[in-house]
């Protein structure tokens, strides 16, 4: 039921977030699975998962798309088109771009000729990649409009900051989409506002930094980020920047509101354990401050306390609630951001971590802690997964190389607020065919809470 | 053209030869040993694996820091021979390679290269 003109006509997506909350209900859920770093000699993967609870194999992983090689650490993806390009009857939701982080290789995977059984349609090759615009590590892809831009965190030899690659539809290079990258020191996940002309950059480090593994004496040494960047998005160059200092270690994923006219949003800092709320104020000058803080939780065998490490946030489509994983703790927390300067906390599941809170889920061992999240877009379904990064799993979790990572689904209240682990859902990739491997981010066919943008 | 000989030790003692001017990793891959590898240019750590006799050249490497260096870590995607050596490959290998950075931080001539603090001599 369209709620204006334009979307009478059938470009991919939704004419606005109130109406992608109406969608269907998703059946089928991709993820990625890795092999990298396991010690299984074996490619990483993307897996289809059914979510359907009608059917059969409800819960159970249902096909298996390997990719060419080994080595790749598929990590973030996203899809070619979302409701940027709602207006477009030429543009479809058709393909995945499955980055390899260590690799620099982009798997474009279609899902859309057999959605249960997605398929390889091209491999762009790091080398190409790196040859043609001096960048490597891809992160974060967003379409925009029908282009796709991706976040590459380091130059060919893996120094900081990188760029943004540029490919069109087609998926071939353009080139670097920014024209300037000013004094900016690293690069990780962003995210685009077009009325406000804005985009939001957030800072992780350089690969050669983070891909060996994390250790704390780097980020005392300015090897890790403390600033968010605003950028003039038609110039496509950076314009202010937040030095976020002690508040906001390490500040991962952007996440405006979904409500195109909105001009707040959040990040969340992993080792400051914060989020970080930016608006527009009154005068049309950027703001931020600190609306939630994650106290460090003491341990039997911890020197000092350990910090929560909020490894992801997201938003549900209409707004009202904020979900963050605490990695180490091993909590997700749900915020009612209603009023976005006042984050009440109206619920909390616990699975895995370091506290020991909840070592077993739905009786799967639960190894990692809370890491990747994916809400439904009708904001009652969450699905969580465990593992965060190959290296870190193993200096933290080293115990994931031999159980695997798992997915599990919260039953969330989008009403009143409030979360529930479903009991009846749970993917264990310990036991996959080639050995225990480890899931991280999960997308599903018809878009999701982080996937879309609405111009 | 300088060859050396290259041990696997925990692959039953396996032997291969290999040039002196490629990396380990391409050498030994193109014999047929399964190997892992992620970035290719020495910046990762994927392909980490210990030697315990004989000498590397891995001034390309970036991703170790001097601790796993110390313990005998190379990087098999840049490391060339510079003699006979004896390795452990794969993950099998990486004991001492994974610490957790808050039970067990560094000292500070244990960092990376670049930021790490020598020690001082005895004098």
């Amino acid at each position: 039921m369209a709620g204006n003109g334009m979307s009478e006509c059938c470009g991919p997506g939704y004419a606005s977030p109130a109406d992608a909350m109406k969608a269907p209900r998703e059946k089928l859920l991709y993820s990625i699975a890795i092999y990298t770093g396991t010690g299984i000699q074996k490619p990483d993967y993307l897996v289809t998962i059914d979510a359907d609870p009608d059917s059969p194999a409800y819960s159970q992983v249902i096909s298996r798309l390997e990719m060419p090689g080994i080595g790749d650490e598929l990590h973030h993806m996203g899809w070619n088109a979302c409701s940027s390009c709602h207006g477009d009857a030429d543009m479809e939701r058709k393909y995945l771009i499955v980055p390899g982080v260590r690799s620099t290789n982009l798997h474009i995977v279609d899902c859309a000729t057999d959605p249960r059984n997605p398929r390889l349609h091209k491999v762009i090759e790091g080398s190409k990649i790196k040859a043609k615009t001096n960048l490597s590590a891809p992160h974060t892809v967003h379409c925009l409009g029908s282009d796709i831009i991706i976040s590459m965190l380091g130059d060919a030899q893996g120094n900081a900051p990188g760029g943004y690659l540029h490919l069109n539809k087609d998926f071939e290079i353009v080139g670097r989409w920014e024209n300037s990258m000013g004094d900016i020191k690293f690069g990780y996940d962003f995210w685009y506002q077009p009325r406000h002309n804005v985009m939001v950059s957030s800072e992780w480090a350089a690969p050669n930094t983070f891909m060996p593994g994390f250790d704390l004496e780097e980020v005392g040494h300015l090897k890790y980020g403390r600033e968010l960047h605003f950028w003039d998005f038609e110039k496509k160059e950076p314009k202010q920047t937040f030095y976020l200092g002690e508040d906001g270690l390490i500040p991962l994923e952007v996440r405006f509101h979904h409500d195109p006219a909105s001009s707040h949003g959040f990040v969340g800092a992993a080792l400051s354990a914060n989020i970080i709320h930016w608006w527009k104020d009154e005068g049309g000058e950027w703001q931020w401050e600190k609306i939630v803080d994650v106290e460090n939780e003491p341990h039997p065998e911890w020197p000092i306390p350990v910090p929560g490490v909020i490894s992801v946030i997201l938003l549900s489509m209409d707004d009202q609630f904020l979900y963050l994983c605490n990695w180490l703790h091993g909590d997700i927390r749900q915020y009612d951001i209603s009023d976005p300067h006042n984050a009440k906390l109206t619920g909390q599941v616990w699975m895995g971590g370091l506290l020991g809170r909840a070592p077993e889920v739905n009786g799967v061992k639960v190894t990692g802690g809370p890491q990747m999240i994916q809400l439904s877009l009708d904001g009652k379904r969450l699905y969580v997964t465990t593992s965060l990064f190959s290296t870190w799993d193993n200096q933290f979790y080293p115990e994931i190389r031999t159980n695997g990572g798992c997915m599990l689904m919260v039953n969330c209240d989008s009403d009143k607020g409030g979360m529930q682990i479903d009991p009846d859902f749970v993917v264990d990739f310990g036991k996959e065919p080639n050995g225990p491997s480890r899931c991280h981010e999960t997308r599903y066919p018809g878009g999701d809470c982080t996937s879309d943008i609405w111009l | 053209m300088t060859t050396y000989t290259i041990t696997l030790a925990n692959r039953d003692g396996a032997s291969y030869r290999v040039a002196a001017h490629r990396p380990l990793l391409d050498s030994l891959r193109d014999q047929g040993v399964d190997l892992p590898y992620g970035c290719q240019y020495g910046g990762c750590i994927t392909c980490a694996a210990k030697l315990t006799q004989g000498s590397v050249n891995q001034k390309a490497q970036v991703a170790l820091n001097n601790r796993q260096i110390n313990d005998g870590y190379v990087i098999l995607c840049v490391a060339r021979p510079t003699g006979d050596c004896t390795l452990e490959i794969g993950v099998d290998s990486h004991d001492k390679l994974y610490r957790n950075p808050f039970l067990d931080p560094l000292k500070p001539h244990e960092l990376k290269a670049d930021i790490a603090t020598p020690l001082k001599e005895p004098t």
